[in-house]
């Protein structure tokens, strides 16, 4: 069995008298994609905010690759090698698909003093990465991201994660809003990403979706792990709606 | 996967022209190359060299306002306050050197670092207690106009007494033939190629129009937001206050009264020249084309005769119109930011 990439211990979270998580241990391997299911409430979001830097755990901790670590906000999960995509996209349409994969991070030429943004480069590469990721018509990477569809905004998401070649993708509802051949294509990327090396939690209300793609299945029930290992190619999808509700389904 | 993208046409001619029309700066071109040729048809003293020398004393000073507001209104937010920092400014400068407090220059230092205090004042409440910069520069406007009413008695400072190099620099004039131009335009410019480059070229410009286009996505790609909207409102007031001491120094006179309504007049040359009101994309070519804009129509329209009074008719009915302009251009053709 693979090691693990990402391991949570006993991560509690409060709002006030209300208990998001209780007590949650979930963990991440190398090379898997983890499908990350519940039921409205069940505490998915707070937990993939406490791994992105969203919001703090009351207690917990988070180890990488074994180790130890603070994450505090977003940034420290970026720099940990975590990165986010979320439904939205979380992308500013206003900028241009380079301007926005190079966002925070953009390479600069000449003296420090200049500030000068280094957008030959910044072009270049963005606009082989969409090739790399499947976008087959010719997009320039000077276009404004508004100009996108709902798939190729979720490409170019992806692509900025596999270009900064973050260890572990967060895909927080990727295919909402999609039509079928975009969400086709954003499993295919997400299969190619585990490919060449990344690690992906997938949290979709579309369990269709999620057994499409995924190893391995963790089921979140009001703040609490119900079932934590559980292999799509050896269950039903009525079986993890059973464990998602904790009701008989039918 | 699908692309909303629009098959583009394959003439060259209309993919230039499609390109062309799709720049927010392309209205504004339009519009000050319409003005010249009307005005100039209709009165043959809008192209004199008196008038043209007199258009562009003043432009700067607004001019200089609107750069700072660009940048400022690029990041989501805008400032109510720079008209009156515009008048404040300089009458703390011309006070502190006509009490004999301190030398003129030493005066213009404290000045503008009284303003950038004011820009950082007005930052800190929108970016720390989460306040609407509508509301926190409206409250600035009103605090900093009656300081300057209150501490002069509401009687401007004299300034023709003082003599120093500084003034030549900051808005002296020299005579090119009979076309008098002033130091002030220069500093225009200079602050417009800068400003410019930064908005286009640097990773802060980039980091600017993310802080407008979509402040928490910035936030989550490690964009230090709120420090870099606290650094534009204090570079808008910086601007303010330096366009106000070059008017107190061009006129003889620093007025607390100065500078009341620019910081709507400043606002429309800003969205005329193409920024957004909402944040996001600014543009400061398009600033400087609105700041012409609207001194030639201001110039222009009291040539030829139309009252003075009548001038704001024209300017509202130029920001409707720019503004559904704007508007479907952006949507037929979405421009890109290199």
């Amino acid at each position: 069995m693979a090691d693990d990439l990402v391991r949570m211990a006993g991560i509690y979270k409060s709002y006030g008298p209300v208990m998001a998580l209780d007590g949650v241990d979930f963990s991440v391997r190398e090379n898997e994609i983890v499908g990350l299911l519940g039921d409205n409430g069940a505490g998915k979001s707070t937990l993939i905010k406490i791994l992105s830097g969203t919001v703090s755990a009351t207690r917990g901790d988070i180890f990488m690759r074994g180790k130890k670590v603070e994450i505090r906000n977003t940034t420290d999960a970026i720099a940990l090698g975590i990165e986010t995509i979320h439904q939205d996209s979380a992308l500013v349409v206003q900028l241009s698909i380079a301007r926005n994969l190079f966002l925070g991070r953009e390479p600069l030429i000449g003296p420090a003093f200049l500030n000068r943004m280094d957008k030959r480069t910044m072009n270049e590469v963005a606009g082989k990465l969409l090739k790399e990721i499947g976008i087959k018509k010719d997009i320039p990477a000077t276009t404004p991201v508004s100009s996108l569809s709902g798939g190729e905004r979720q490409a170019v998401s992806i692509a900025r994660a596999l270009h900064f070649d973050s260890d572990l993708i967060v895909l927080d509802e990727p295919t909402n809003n999609l039509g079928v051949e975009e969400t086709q294509g954003v499993m295919r990327f997400m299969r190619g990403a585990r490919d060449s090396g990344h690690s992906l939690i997938f949290i979709a209300h579309n369990i269709h979706h999620v057994f499409q793609v995924v190893d391995r299945i963790v089921v979140l029930r009001r703040g609490k792990v119900v079932a934590n290992d559980v292999d799509p190619k050896q269950t039903t999808i009525e079986a993890v709606e059973e464990i998602i509700t904790g009701m008989p389904v039918g | 996967m699908n692309s909303t993208l629009k098959p583009s046409s394959t003439h060259p001619g209309s993919v230039l022209i499609q390109r062309l029309t799709s720049t927010p700066e392309f209205l504004p071109f339009t519009l000050v190359v319409v003005l010249t040729v009307v005005f100039a048809a209709l009165t043959p003293h809008f192209l004199s060299r008196g008038n043209l020398s007199n258009l562009l004393a003043f432009t700067p000073e607004l001019g200089m306002i609107a750069l700072g507001m660009t940048v400022l209104m690029t990041s989501g937010e805008f400032d109510l306050s720079v008209g009156s920092v515009f008048g404040f400014t300089p009458v703390l400068m011309w006070t502190l050197f006509n009490e004999g407090v301190a030398s003129l220059e030493v005066a213009l230092m404290i000045a503008l670092v009284v303003a950038v205090g004011i820009g950082f004042v007005n930052g800190w409440f929108v970016t720390r207690l989460k306040i609407p910069s509508f509301l926190v520069t409206l409250g600035m406007m009103m605090t900093i106009r009656g300081v300057a009413l209150y501490t002069t008695s509401g009687f401007p400072q004299r300034t023709w007494r003082a003599e120093s190099w500084l003034m030549d620099i900051v808005a002296g004039s020299f005579y090119i033939g009979e076309f008098r131009l002033y130091a002030s335009i220069f500093w225009f410019i200079g602050f417009a190629l800068l400003l410019g480059y930064v908005m286009t070229q640097s990773r802060v410009g980039n980091w600017i129009q993310a802080a407008g286009g979509n402040a928490v996505s910035a936030r989550a790609r490690g964009v230090r937001v709120a420090q870099t909207k606290t650094w534009l409102f204090m570079l808008t007031a910086f601007m303010a206050a330096y366009a106000g001491i070059t008017s107190s120094i061009r006129v003889a006179a620093a007025n607390p009264n100065s500078g009341t309504g620019y910081e709507l007049e400043v606002i429309a040359m800003v969205v005329i020249g193409g920024t957004a009101l909402a944040g996001g994309r600014g543009t400061i070519l398009g600033t400087v084309l609105g700041v012409l804009m609207l001194r030639m129509m201001r110039n222009g329209i009291v040539l030829i005769g139309v009252p003075g009074l009548a001038y704001n008719i024209f300017i509202g009915v130029t920001i409707l119109t720019m503004m559904a302009l704007q508007s479907y251009l952006a949507r037929r053709h979405p421009s890109g930011s290199g």
